[in-house]
């Protein structure tokens, strides 16, 4: 008797699991047709989260995270990073608050549609396009403006905030690994139902003593990137459209271009 | 398609990024038949450019009116919008020194 009941449960068993598999395609193969894998629904459905929960994260979830970080590929194993975890409110009140300060002296010496200097200002903001173009880029310097009015805030309200310190002494190009060490987070973090964003604005804290001190940004420690990480306000994961770009594309001795 | 080369002229121009004919922003369309003015996406917009507007059945979201708005094309209102009212149709490009380089369409993922 028991054994048949035994053989029933086995066979349903054996149905759920194929039905998952059609459902979510199969891992570590490729057949023509096939849809999303787990993997690339989770790197396809990420959308950077600007809305979270109070509810802070649990700490195992945020130590798994982590760990995924600890083992992302580094030019010659060097692991170059060093992660500070943030989750005193707090604390990241008056992080907050001090970006937003900063912003305010950026956006007066540089903003010349709104600062009282006028042309003075947009003269600052010609020169520092030239000088540190990335930084000047128009997303960024509209971002300051949104910060300083409180538009926008430095971490989004995230109960959790990881920051990767690079050490400048790492192998090759420290700085990404750093950035393949912060997208495995972050990626690991949203399949485990968790939102994250990437938060650049931290490089301005190695402007106040009194944080280079806190965060440890010394020698040969440099500030590089934050991930804000908490529950998402509803559901901000989703497919979405993005602009194709041209790829080279050499193959039997001539070249291609495809999108 | 545009010709997916930079000028010196371009190389050195830095663009002012208030001037609509110089540089494009990102841009948003809204489907207003479908849109029920709930307003996640203004919620979640990082470039704050979004706003609802308007009571009961006219509550709708519109796009701010800014010569340049900071919308960045980013998408993330199509992401949350569950009504599918609302996407970027036109991507940012500031032109001069950062105008973008070999773009093509706007497209979902595609399975190949």
């Amino acid at each position: 008797m028991t054994e048949t009941m035994d053989k029933e449960i086995d066979v349903q068993d054996e149905d759920e699991a194929q039905e998952q598999k059609r459902k979510l395609g199969e891992m570590y193969a490729w057949q023509e047709g096939m849809s999303w894998n787990p993997v690339e629904r989770v790197i396809l459905e990420r959308r950077s989260v600007r809305k979270y929960k109070d509810r802070q994260v649990p700490e195992k979830l945020v130590r798994r995270v982590l760990e995924a970080g600890r083992f992302a590929p580094s030019a010659g194993n060097s692991q170059p990073w060093r992660f500070v975890v943030v989750r005193d409110r707090e604390m990241i009140e008056e992080m907050e608050k001090y970006v937003r300060l900063r912003c305010r002296v950026l956006k007066f010496l540089l903003n010349w549609q709104e600062s009282p200097l006028g042309r003075l200002a947009w003269l600052n903001s010609q020169v520092s396009a030239r000088l540190i173009p990335n930084l000047m880029h128009p997303i960024p310097f509209g971002a300051i403006s949104l910060i300083a009015d409180g538009k926008l805030k430095l971490f989004h309200g995230a109960p959790t905030v990881i920051l990767i310190l690079m050490d400048r002494r790492g192998a090759a190009k420290p700085a990404v690994d750093v950035g393949i060490c912060g997208q495995n987070m972050v990626l690991a973090a949203h399949s485990l139902g968790l939102g994250t964003c990437w938060v650049g604005f931290v490089e301005v804290f190695k402007f106040g003593t009194k944080w280079k001190k806190k965060l440890g940004i010394e020698w040969p420690y440099r500030l590089v990137e934050g991930i804000a990480l908490g529950y998402p306000v509803g559901k901000p994961d989703g497919m979405i459209e993005r602009e194709l770009r041209e790829i080279d594309w050499w193959e039997d001795g001539r070249k291609r271009i495809v999108f | 398609m545009e010709m997916a080369f930079l000028s010196l002229k371009e190389r050195m121009t830095i663009p002012t990024y208030d001037d609509p004919e110089r540089c494009t922003s990102g841009r948003v369309a809204i489907d207003h038949e479908r849109c029920n003015g709930c307003g996640n996406c203004a919620l979640i917009c990082p470039g704050a450019c979004l706003y609802v507007a308007g009571v009961g059945k006219d509550k709708k979201a519109y796009m701010i009116d800014k010569p340049v708005p900071d919308c960045m094309s980013c998408n993330d209102c199509m992401a949350i919008c569950k009504r599918g009212a609302i996407r970027a149709d036109v991507t940012y490009d500031f032109g001069g020194f950062y105008k973008v380089l070999h773009r093509g369409e706007l497209c979902p993922p595609r399975n190949f």
